[in-house]
């Protein structure tokens, strides 16, 4: 009842029809897509490591992150299946995940369903860790949107730094209720993983 | 009665606090121009922006109807909501019908606009504002003072107080960091324990059903994928038609609102949880009417940024409380009236039409011009005070006739020169009030201009 009553309110305040401009594109910033990627992931309050192989990788994530959740690969997924235990999810400390492809102009990262067994990992773990292939950062959202293809499905987010606040007088704090810290992984090789 | 400038006036009595909100403002202004100069176009960015608007209003009725399919072919349930009221019922509903008592929820003007929270509290029902700012007035039982910072107008020093009353936090630690990380551990179990969390909406996309919230600080998210059920609410201004619009107004609404290239979380909600809810309450509250109101349609485009109140040298020196509507400043001026001329009828007149509110408006809503013919339409019925009338009608003489004009000008002239200090700074000259007048200069304008060049022609040229 209430449907038919608003859109019938609009259709009878039906305004000249204007038309719907088409997509644009802005004109593209200078530079390195890599490097304006890392500047503004730092601006962010996010830390970069860059390694040139998939040993490189590994070795850095078993040296740095020794007894993190590594989800990169969808057979670890099984172990987080059980949607209700939220307590065992408080738990974990640092989660590695594959991130899709990253956005030079803000430096936030794509990642979806298919990249987390559970979508309230990437938020409620202490510390996350986004592995990212160097060939995959695209220069501005509207590039970005164009390369998730109109294929997103479930739920997919922009990340872009940890979770921040500075309700308390401007003062910035990281860590409000989502991830303290987010180390972004850039890798120079092709072949990951 | 009190209006705005009376409110102002008791804000301004904490002349320290007063300039510190001013300075703190400007200083967020400061960075959004920052953020507006490095991005190529960004001119071009708003035309689009208000283009996609203007086009998604004039076939909003359409729009609506393909985001509901989609939203349903997703898996989500989609309600409609005519009035404040029939929002407030249908969760209500849905709460009941879940036997859920534990509510979060994130930022919403939309559920504040409706009084969400005090209809749900007045049945046993309470709701948890997890957004740090919002749970920080929530807790002092204030309203919002500003829609992006809703607790800007707050001390650090108050913060701690009140969550070491309310948190047990440890008494007389005013680090933020410290304030932060207790309102994160109280809120985690909350978000754990939550049954039901609902979140506002930035933006609903017609092609594909998504849902779009955007935080900095992953409250929402936090909820959304804790609680079993999610509810989000939207207003029917939402809906923009494609998904590669979302890339123009990402790319306008966090360099606008705080400075910052993009909000930590941007989330696209599309499909409900395994095991679990979505609903969407798509909400009207007088939204409809404003279409068809040519002169204001355009404030339905706004995307609630909150710039034009960062810039406003009204909204700075005053404060969001003296606006005493949901949303302050200037683009609350223009909504307030829409929702109730007589109420609001105080709020187009707060303003100084500097403009400045349309200049940084990332999606061009011409606000002082709004504000501009709300005086016109408001003073038409009958919103002025008989006083200020009385001195319309009389500068109107004046003003059109000559004798009258150079009289009354060399009159003032004299006056504060000549005339004791206690007749003119007295309580009916406002303008004499916290401030010198200026100096008088010795003749007027057009005194000078003839002296000087009456023996040029009519245009003044020698």
């Amino acid at each position: 009842m209430d449907r038919n009553k608003i859109l019938l309110n609009i259709q009878r305040s039906r305004i000249k029809p204007v038309n719907l401009p088409e997509p644009f594109c802005s004109a593209e910033k200078e530079g390195d897509k890599t490097i304006l990627f890392k500047e503004m992931l730092m601006q962010t309050g996010g830390d970069c490591i860059e390694v040139n192989s998939t040993e490189e990788l590994n070795s850095l994530l078993d040296n740095n992150f020794r007894g993190a959740t590594d989800l990169r690969r969808n057979e670890l997924f099984k172990n987080f299946l059980s949607y209700s235990n939220k307590d065992s999810l408080e738990r974990l400390k640092t989660v590695i995940l594959e991130g899709q492809f990253g956005v030079a102009e803000n430096g936030s990262i794509w990642i979806d369903d298919s990249n987390f067994p559970n979508r309230l990992i990437p938020f409620i773990t202490e510390e996350l860790v986004l592995c990212l292939d160097a060939k995959q950062i695209v220069r501005n959202m509207h590039e970005a949107y164009l390369r998730t293809d109109n294929a997103i499905s479930g739920f997919g987010v922009f990340i872009s730094g940890p979770s921040k606040t500075s309700d308390i007088e401007q003062h910035l704090v990281y860590g409000a209720h989502g991830a303290k810290k987010l180390i972004v992984v850039i890798s120079h090789e092709t072949n990951l993983v | 009665m009190t209006n705005h400038a009376h409110r102002a006036a008791r804000f301004l009595k904490n002349e320290e606090r007063a300039a510190w909100h001013d300075k703190t403002l400007w200083m967020v202004r400061k960075k959004r121009d920052l953020m507006a100069l490095d991005v190529p176009d960004w001119e071009e960015l708003r035309e689009q922006a208000s283009q996609i608007k203007r086009h998604s209003l004039s076939k909003l009725d359409d729009y609506l109807v393909q985001f509901e399919e989609q939203a349903i072919n997703n898996g989500a349930q989609v309600h409609w909501a005519s009035t404040a009221g029939k929002l407030n019922e249908i969760v209500y509903q849905i709460i009941k019908e879940n036997n859920a008592s534990r509510i979060v929820k994130s930022k919403s003007m939309l559920t504040e606009e409706c009084g969400l929270n005090p209809f749900l509290e007045k049945r046993g029902i309470e709701i948890i504002d997890t957004d740090l700012g919002e749970r920080i007035i929530q807790l002092k039982r204030e309203p919002p003072s500003h829609i992006v910072m809703p607790a800007i107008h707050i001390k650090k020093e108050e913060i701690s107080e009140l969550f070491h009353r309310e948190l047990n936090s440890e008494e007389g630690n005013t680090d933020p960091t410290y304030l932060a990380a207790t309102a994160r551990l109280h809120l985690r179990q909350k978000f754990i324990e939550a049954e039901v969390a609902i979140t506002g909406v930035n933006f609903a996309v017609a092609e594909n059903g998504a849902v779009v919230v955007c935080t900095n600080e992953g409250n929402a998210d936090m909820g959304v994928h804790a609680a079993p059920i999610q509810i989000h609410c939207m207003g029917i201004e939402k809906v923009i038609p494609r998904l590669s619009d979302l890339a123009v107004f990402t790319r306008l609404l966090a360099r606008s609102a705080t400075g910052q290239p993009i909000t930590t979380y941007t989330s696209h909600y599309l499909n409900p949880k395994p095991g679990g809810q979505m609903h969407i309450i798509i909400v009207d509250n007088g939204r409809s009417e404003l279409i068809g109101k040519e002169d204001y349609r355009d404030s339905l485009k706004c995307i609630r940024c909150g710039a034009c109140m960062n810039t406003c040298p009204v909204y700075r020196r005053s404060g969001g409380h003296s606006y005493h509507y949901v949303i302050p400043g200037p683009i609350g001026s223009i909504l307030a009236p829409h929702s109730n001329s007589k109420e609001y009828e105080d709020l187009p007149f707060a303003s100084s039409l500097c403009g400045s509110c349309s200049d940084v408006c990332p999606v061009k809503i011409d606000i002082h011009g709004q504000l501009y013919r709300w005086r016109q339409d408001l003073s038409q019925q009958g919103a002025r005070s008989p006083i200020k009338k009385g001195i319309m009608k009389v500068s109107g003489k004046i003003l059109a006739s000559d004798k009258m004009y150079d009289w009354s000008g060399k009159a003032a002239r004299w006056c504060i020169k000549y005339l004791p200090r206690v007749l003119i700074y007295n309580r009916l000259n406002t303008w004499g009030r916290e401030r010198e007048l200026p100096e008088v200069p010795r003749e007027s304008f057009k005194e000078w201009y003839n002296k000087n060049f009456r023996e040029g022609d009519k245009n003044g040229q020698k």
